[in-house]
């Protein structure tokens, strides 16, 4: 049955040695991550094949198996975009549902923060194969095209939302939004209190308290 | 490619004989045999593993140790252990609260393990014993798991070396077996007929000086229990969930079983 046993041992080894060289170039994330790391961490993937992963501390190194654990300290289930979304940063993958969480909830908090503190230093990686000038012009190009990227996204979001909001008026502003929402709650809490109170005055009618003589 | 034709299986009258490859050898000699043989490569025999298997069988092994389940504490026997490529990961695993026994019935071969592990760093949770598999000088239910990596094909008799295995081990221990095994698609089987008749002796005389060594390697391998057979024989040895799973198309397969 694909993917074969091999194959599976082949990506796990790929995917540990990658794993440890990047948090060599982060010494302060790596042991962020490794005090993080108290049990071992299960991560099923449900599509497109349902596999797991098992990362495991042994040492200054993590291991990366692809057989379940038998007792794993948290396990964390879903797609493999939202496991790439936390990989990358994304603090509302897990408070969104996107990524399920069973096991150890504060070991999963401490396993977020430290994913979301690796920083590797690529740079210093590739000058250790082209020299530091070129890597650092490198650098900057690649820092320079990031920022821009991240720019353009942020500029071109807030233009659609003005767009869409002020000049074609097809959606009700954010905080106009925000004052209806208000309003149907404090609407929906009145009725539901008149009707607490409906529901006492009927108890009343139905059982009237009779007089002690 | 000639057809290779291994021998009649010892029947009624003959007993005392086991397989030495494709030749039926008297039981008392199959040790001594083997024992040649591992003394022979002993040096080599990292270098070659690597190049007969194509550095696969360290991908074999990564999965016997996923399969494990060893923790932190736990006791690991590794027999017919060799260089220690299991015992390392297992030593790993365990850390220092935990043990591993790397036994192994040559000398020779326990010697080239204990020299490279140490000199990798490995000390303080490994003992080095030098053991026959079938009569293992450890109290009963003292490992959470066993293993034994390409070495039960040289056992004289397996049956007796799987119930020596499930002894050591505690109740709900694991032990795997990985070995070489048969083929499942008969076109791989064919070309890997070619490859370990022809190829390997080859490779063996080039690179470690001796081709019958490694004409044994193939032959033993056609001799050794298919992956139903050594399962049955693992049941029988009081193993329950047995189970196995085919490796490179059957090349190599891992038997798991668990002591009630």
């Amino acid at each position: 049955m694909f993917p074969g046993p091999t194959l599976l041992a082949a990506v796990g080894a790929t995917v540990e040695a990658a794993l440890n060289r990047t948090l060599a170039l982060d010494p302060a994330g790596r042991q962020a991550l490794m005090t993080a790391l108290t049990g071992p961490v299960e991560f099923r993937v449900t599509a497109p094949v349902a596999m797991s992963w098992t990362l495991i501390r042994i040492g200054n190194r993590v291991q990366v198996h692809s057989q379940p654990d038998p007792g794993p300290a948290l396990v964390i289930a879903g797609h493999p975009m939202a496991f790439v979304a936390m990989a990358t940063g994304d603090p509302q993958v897990i408070p969104s549902g996107r990524l399920r969480i069973q096991g150890d909830t504060a070991l999963a908090h401490r396993f977020q923060q430290a994913v979301e503190q690796l920083n590797p230093d690529w740079e210093a990686a590739l000058a250790q194969h082209i020299g530091d000038v070129p890597a650092h012009f490198i650098g900057q190009r690649l820092r320079g095209a990031l920022a821009w990227s991240r720019q353009a996204i942020a500029a071109m979001n807030a233009n659609v939302e003005e767009y869409i909001h002020e000049e074609s008026q097809a959606l009700p502003g954010r905080r106009e939004l925000e004052a209806t929402f208000r309003q149907i709650d404090d609407l929906h809490l009145s009725v539901e209190r008149l009707g607490a109170r409906l529901d006492q005055l009927h108890n009343s009618a139905s059982h009237p308290t009779t007089e002690q003589p | 490619m000639s057809e290779q034709h291994p021998p009649v299986s010892p029947g009624n009258g003959q007993d005392d004989v086991t397989h030495f490859g494709f030749r039926n050898v008297p039981k008392s000699q199959k040790a001594s045999q083997v024992a040649q043989v591992f003394h022979s490569v002993a040096g080599k025999y990292d270098l070659m593993n690597d190049l007969m298997s194509m550095g696969i069988h360290r991908l074999w092994k990564r999965f016997t140790i996923e399969l494990s389940g060893v923790r932190p504490g736990h006791q690991v026997l590794d027999i017919a252990g060799g260089t220690g490529d299991l015992t390392m990961k297992f030593s790993d695993l365990v850390g220092p609260a935990g043990k591993v026994f790397l036994a192994d019935i040559n000398a020779s071969m326990l010697q080239v393990g204990r020299g490279r592990l140490t000199d990798r760093g490995y000390a303080g949770n490994i003992e080095y014993v030098q053991a026959d598999a079938e009569h293992l000088p450890f109290p009963d239910s003292m490992f959470q798991a066993v293993s034994i990596a390409f070495g039960l094909r040289n056992v004289t008799d397996k049956d007796q070396a799987l119930r020596d295995m499930t002894r050591v081990l505690k109740p709900g221990g694991k032990l795997m077996v990985l070995e070489f095994s048969k083929p499942t698609n008969p076109l791989l089987n064919k070309a890997y007929d070619l490859y370990s008749f022809n190829a390997l002796p080859l490779m063996g005389q080039l690179i470690a000086g001796d081709s019958e060594s490694y004409k044994y390697l193939a032959e033993s391998i056609r001799m050794h229990p298919d992956q139903d057979t050594l399962k049955g024989m693992m049941e029988q040895a009081g193993l329950v969930n047995c189970t196995y799973y085919n490796m490179t198309g059957g090349i190599v397969a891992l038997h798991v079983g668990i002591k009630p």
